[in-house]
């Protein structure tokens, strides 16, 4: 049974409580506009009512993209997402769970990588031309594109490419960063799945792993390993010491202590925020920076934003694996959309799950090449304008 | 004895292990052949052998008999006299000895007369044009079977009293009894084919009168029935010598006394040995067969010849009859010329020269001549425009059977001169496919050759066959059987019929048995326990109303496994729309092309699966990302539920077997096969094609120290496109598992040919022993630690 008393407590911190059901959240909310019937406020409103057993049985449960929309226009402070997070963790301890995308695959995988006898070799795609470390006070965080590549090999993803110009890129400043051979995945997907148990393991081993490198600052190319660093480990508990940085701020900084001098380009950009960078972790100026340091804006043509951009952008309309569907394909399709009339020739992306997700719309067999964009990493397309 | 029954006792006597479960046993690829199997090929009827002998394999006597009825209209008299080209073509023939093909198909229609089923209802006339058939034998009785089938009248017109041609005139009793001839021609009555013996053809504008009559085309089949002289002198001069057809079929219709006492029997074809063995059983004393080339060259079957001499008959090669010796006026004897062979004649055979001054007498006061026949043409005046060939047999179009006169088809004994039952088998079909187009005003077409020997891509593995010897015959003992015409061939047990078809190497592809096309429409049980209740993946119809869930228990109401109690598992995919992202994934790994996208309103569109089309591979399940596409077997539950009985005690080996090469033994066979220390959960899919890396990282992370996959190879894909899928699926497949740190091996993937459950067997042994030369799994002991 639930303990219900328990659960209140937790609830009462989110501050659902508080709700004036006024309703702003199903408005803004991208999967209740392109999608079903899916409201935050009905999920509201069935907390408050402890409706629990309606709550665990819903599909929609799972829907939420966690893109924190609601959470940005509630009147009333309510942590929405949170509330999310918490009854999923009860709902996957009274065996309900999320519909895995991919047969559940990726979710395996990162569960399998809680076990302590693990001997990855996630690290084979390192050429001789790439200065690592195994210590040192800069780390790298690869995060999961290696299995990525080779999973999503049908849709012809290069996620890595944003590690391995972040390397390049590192090394031309002279830096050499630490890659950890055992890394495992963050966890972020699994504690969305509400999986808080495999989440911690991972936590403690990465932090663990880290700890032994000597390193003072971790990069990032992921915005979501980023956000579970930054966020997700304090909140359950993990103490990270290193300064965090998406590779984004890394080289807004670089190029601001004019280290990094980028020549101009003519491709026009538009750039996806990612939801955790953008209104999880509040980065919304480093990465136009940086996109638009050297060219276009220089040229007089400014990055070209969408009509979702900033606050508003728009979710890439998949979260942890999950519920992947026809609402998600809206998503999808409406953002390649807003992409597409920008008129910009490259999407630039700062997150390994924008980009596949997007791609996989954007490969879809009915839609053709109607959204054929060029979809590539902030540090992919910095790297090709270095000196 | 239900026939379920029947095989739950064989299996124990024989220790053979049958799948009477999988609907389509005789596996792989009903949808485009590369190559049929060289018995297949070699039948001139066209007959579907390697679907027949692997139904019985599986011991499905009644589909069996019906895949070769689908051909040929008589299955018990080919079983017994037919020459069986199948298997001189048989792979097995170059490494031990052909399947007994031929005994095989006796068997299952001899299985029918002792579980007799409902006969199939009489056909109705649904084409106004009625079709004379001359000739009752198995070429007029074929196209008869075939024209009355396709909803024509068919009258056959008989001379003799007993319909059969030379089933009943020529061949003997002690090889065809003559209730099953009987037997069979009352099927085809049955079905509507109207039969009038003691109605010759005869007199002036014979075929004209036909046409006059009503009919609309006229087939002559009217066999090669009268007797060529020798050609020697004294032939005409004494009494003593007689045509081999009018003694046999006097013989036959119990009217002929003892010929003589010593008899002589000139000929070397089935006709010779035939009567030389039934002048033996109507009481003479001595009797010779003489032949004027060499044993080899001998037309008649070697079992026959063999017989005969077990049974007393002398015969002489190499020899010829130069004069006939008489006394007063009855025969005394035959002089005869020694022969050698010489050149190859244009049959092929060598021709044999006289030695000169090498004749020798053999005392007779009988001699048979059985050299040759030809039809009996004495109806047939020129003005009806049917030409002759020069051997005065009808000049008919090899491919269509065609005679000179447009309406006129002609085939069997009667064109070719005497030849076999499953030629003029052959012939009845090409006639009666050429008369069904000339009454639809179409062009005639040629049919397609069939038969004799082809050069056949298709090999046996040598290494991997285990030598089993060829069954015998049972037969009556040589001193039971000389005074009468009792069958001497006794016919097969269900058992040895069982392990017979079980030698049978399955060349090729898709047998195309069909068996499993009309059960599509049924319940269609394919997966299951041998014993009665358990679990079954089943075919349904679109609108069979689904249990709610996977795994909702039936009781069978019909069919074989009536009143067992089964776990459902439907096989076609239902899509679950709110999930499908219209990414049409499943579109284009169906190369059914059972699956489209249907537009919904607006811009969003949702998968439909074709219930009609689709065959329930899985692999568009496999492909879709998001789960819309619902298997309505293996979901993940399921999936999850079977992984849950791995035991950590235990090395656990799990493997996802296509349920087409998969191992027929159970699942208990084969974990006592592996010791105790192994747990072996064996998950059969119905195509590798359904398997995606979710699954294996399911079955690794529930503590399986390996896990293998077996499929078909993409030739033999029952599927067509499953293996490929499965192939590609596996490459991504081996490089995550590499990446993520399993230890080398231990997720394999092998394609092994379909339904071969010791090559399967041996890919088990093979994987789990280059597991074991690793060390011990990670995740096993992890598991085992925080339990
Ligand atoms: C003794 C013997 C043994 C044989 N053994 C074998 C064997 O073991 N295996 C094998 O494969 N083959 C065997 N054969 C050959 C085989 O029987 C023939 O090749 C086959 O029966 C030919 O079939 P058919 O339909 O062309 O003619 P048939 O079977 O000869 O039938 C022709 C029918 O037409 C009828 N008919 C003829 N003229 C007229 C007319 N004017 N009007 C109406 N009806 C007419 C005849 O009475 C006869 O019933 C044997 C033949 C003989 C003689
Ligand atoms: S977080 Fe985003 S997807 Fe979830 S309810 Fe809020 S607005 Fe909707
Ligand atoms: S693969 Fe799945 S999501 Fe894609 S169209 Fe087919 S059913 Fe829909
Ligand atoms: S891929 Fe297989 S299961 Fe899917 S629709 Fe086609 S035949 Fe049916
Ligand atoms: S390959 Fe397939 S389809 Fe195929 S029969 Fe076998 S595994 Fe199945």
């Amino acid at each position: 049974m639930i303990d219900t008393i328990e659960l209140n407590d937790q609830i009462k911190r989110t501050n659902a409580y508080a709700c004036l059901e006024c309703g702003k959240c199903t408005s803004v909310c991208p999967v209740s506009r392109y999608g079903r019937d899916y409201s935050p406020r009905m999920l509201l409103n069935r907390t408050i009512r402890k409706d629990f057993d309606a709550i665990f049985q819903d599909y929609d449960l799972w829907s939420c993209l966690t893109c924190k929309k609601c959470d940005d226009v509630c009147l009333a402070g309510i942590q929405y997402i949170e509330l999310t997070q918490l009854l999923r963790s009860k709902a996957l301890e009274e065996g309900f769970k999320g519909k895995c995308s991919h047969a559940g695959a990726l979710q395996s995988l990162s569960r399998i990588m809680t076990s302590e006898y693990l001997h990855q070799n996630r690290l084979d795609w390192v050429t001789d031309d790439l200065g690592i470390a195994t210590e040192g006070e800069i780390l790298y965080f690869v995060g999961c594109a290696p299995y990525f590549d080779v999973f999503f090999s049908d849709l012809e993803v290069t996620t890595l490419e944003a590690a391995q110009s972040s390397i390049r890129i590192l090394n031309r400043l002279g830096i050499e960063p630490v890659l950890l051979a055992d890394e495992r995945c963050c966890g972020h997907d699994l504690l969305w799945n509400g999986d808080a148990e495999n989440f911690t393991r991972l936590g403690k081993h990465n932090l663990e792993e880290i700890s032994k490198t000597g390193a003072k600052t971790i990069l990032f190319s992921c915005a979501e390993c980023l956000s579970t660093f930054k966020s997700l480990y304090p909140q359950w508990g993990l103490t990270v010491k290193p300064e965090l940085k998406h590779m984004s701020q890394f080289l807004a900084e670089k190029v601001a202590t004019g280290e990094l001098e980028l020549q101009s380009s003519d491709t026009s950009i538009t750039y996806q925020d990612p939801c955790r960078l953008g209104r999880h972790l509040g980065i919304y100026d480093e990465p136009r920076q940086v996109l638009a340091t050297g060219s276009p804006r220089d040229n007089g043509a400014p990055l070209r934003e969408m009509q979702q951009a900033g606050k508003r952008s728009l979710c890439c309309g998949v979260s942890a694996w999950m519920n992947c569907d026809r609402t998600s394909k809206a998503i999808q399709t409406e953002r390649l959309r807003q992409a597409k009339s920008t008129g910009a020739d490259v999407l630039a992306v700062a997150c390994p799950k924008c980009q596949i997700h997007l791609t996989c719309t954007m490969k879809d067999q009915l839609l053709k090449d109607k959204y054929g964009l060029t979809i590539r990493d902030i540090s992919a397309l910095t790297l090709e304008r270095m000196q | 004895m239900d026939s379920e029954g029947h095989i739950a006792d064989l299996l124990v006597q024989s220790k053979a292990t049958i799948s009477f479960e999988s609907a389509g046993t005789p596996q792989a690829k009903p949808i485009a052949v590369v190559e049929p199997s060289p018995c297949t090929r070699a039948c001139p009827a066209g007959v579907n052998v390697k679907a027949y002998v692997s139904l019985i394999a599986a011991g499905r006597f009644q589909e069996a008999l019906e895949v070769v009825r689908q051909r040929n209209p008589l299955p018990g008299i080919c079983g017994r006299v037919c020459t069986h080209p199948c298997e001189v073509a048989c792979n097995l023939g170059d490494i031990d000895s052909p399947v007994a093909i031929c005994w095989l198909k006796r068997f299952v229609a001899d299985y029918e007369l002792t579980h007799p089923q409902a006969k199939p209802e009489p056909i109705s006339q649904t084409r106004k044009e009625k079709v004379a058939v001359i000739g009752s034998g198995p070429a007029g009785l074929t196209a008869a079977n075939d024209l009355v089938r396709l909803g024509f009248g068919v009258t056959v017109f008989e001379a003799l009293s007993t319909p059969g041609g030379m089933l009943v005139a020529g061949i003997p009793a002690y090889r065809l009894p003559r209730n099953i001839v009987a037997a069979e021609i009352d099927a085809i009555r049955h079905l509507g084919v109207e039969i009038q013996t003691d109605s010759p053809i005869s007199g002036d504008k014979a075929i004209d009168r036909l046409f006059e009559e009503g009919y609309r085309a006229v087939f002559l089949a009217i066999g090669a029935h009268k007797g060529r002289k020798l050609g020697v002198p004294g032939e005409e001069d004494y009494r003593g010598i007689i045509d081999c057809i009018t003694f046999l079929n006097e013989a036959n219709l119990g009217k002929a006394k003892k010929p003589g006492n010593k008899v002589i029997v000139i000929g070397g074809g089935s006709s010779a040995v035939d009567s030389a063995r039934t002048a033996l059983r109507l009481g003479s004393e001595a009797v010779h067969i003489v032949y004027r080339r060499s044993r080899k060259e001998m037309p008649a079957h070697e079992a026959e010849i063999v017989e005969a001499e077990r049974e007393g008959v002398q015969l002489h090669y190499l020899a010829a009859p130069v004069r006939v010796l008489g006394k007063a006026d009855r025969v005394t004897a035959m002089e005869c010329q020694k022969m050698k062979l010489g050149k190859p004649d244009e049959s092929g055979r060598r021709r044999p020269v006289p030695i000169e001054g090498s004749e020798f007498e053999v005392e007779a006061d009988t001699i048979i001549t059985a050299i040759s026949q030809g039809p009996d043409l004495s109806f047939l005046t020129d003005d009806q425009g049917v030409e002759l060939t020069r051997w005065q047999t009808f000049a008919a179009d090899e491919g269509t059977m065609a005679t000179s006169r447009p309406g006129v088809f002609a085939g069997g004994d009667a064109v070719t001169g005497p030849s076999t039952v499953i030629d003029a088998i052959a012939a009845g079909h090409v006639a009666a496919r050429s008369i069904v187009r000339f009454l639809d005003g179409e062009a005639l077409v040629q049919a397609e050759v069939s038969g004799g020997l082809v050069e056949s891509e298709i090999e046996v593995d040598r290494k991997e066959r285990k030598p089993a010897p060829r069954a015998t015959m049972p037969m009556l003992e040589v001193a039971d059987r000389i005074s009468t015409f009792e069958e001497v061939d006794l016919g097969f047990e269900a058992a040895q019929a069982v392990a017979e078809a079980q030698r049978c190497q399955r060349c090729g592809p898709c047998s195309e048995c069909y068996v499993c096309v009309p059960e599509c429409d049924k319940i269609t049980t394919i997966l299951s326990t041998p014993q009665g209740d358990g679990e079954a993946i089943l075919r349904l119809p679109g609108n069979f109303e689904l249990p709610d869930q996977a795994g909702a228990s039936v009781v069978v109401k019909s069919g074989r496994r009536k009143g067992v109690n089964l776990a459902v598992f439907p096989v076609i995919p239902q899509v679950k729309e709110e999930l499908c992202r219209s990414c049409g994934d499943c579109v284009a790994a169906c190369e059914y092309e059972a699956v489209s996208l249907i537009p919904k309103n607006g811009d969003v569109s949702v998968a439909r699966v074709d219930p009609d089309i689709c065959r329930g591979c899985g692999t568009c399940v496999a492909v879709c990302s998001t789960g819309a596409m619902l298997p309505g077997y293996y979901t993940g539950d399921w999936l999850t539920q079977r992984l849950a009985s791995l035991d950590l005690e235990k090395r656990n080996i799990v493997v996802f077997a296509c349920h087409w090469n998969g191992s027929h033994l159970d699942d208990k066979t084969l974990q006592d096969m592996h010791g105790k220390d192994i747990h072996l959960e064996i998950i059969h899919t119905m195509c590798s094609g359904r398997i995606n890396p979710g699954f294996v990282f399911e079955a690794l992370e529930s503590g399986a120290e390996g896990v293998l996959i077996t499929g078909c190879s993409s030739h033999d894909c029952h599927y067509d496109f499953g293996a490929k899928r499965a192939q590609q699926m596996f490459q991504n497949l081996e490089r995550l598992v590499h990446m993520v740190g399993f230890k080398p091996g231990c997720v394999c993937y092998k394609q092994i040919p379909a339904a071969d459950s010791a090559r399967f067997m041996a890919a088990v042994d093979s994987f789990v022993e280059g597991l074991g030369k690793t060390k011990p799994n990670q995740r096993a002991a992890e598991l085992e630690a925080v339990s």
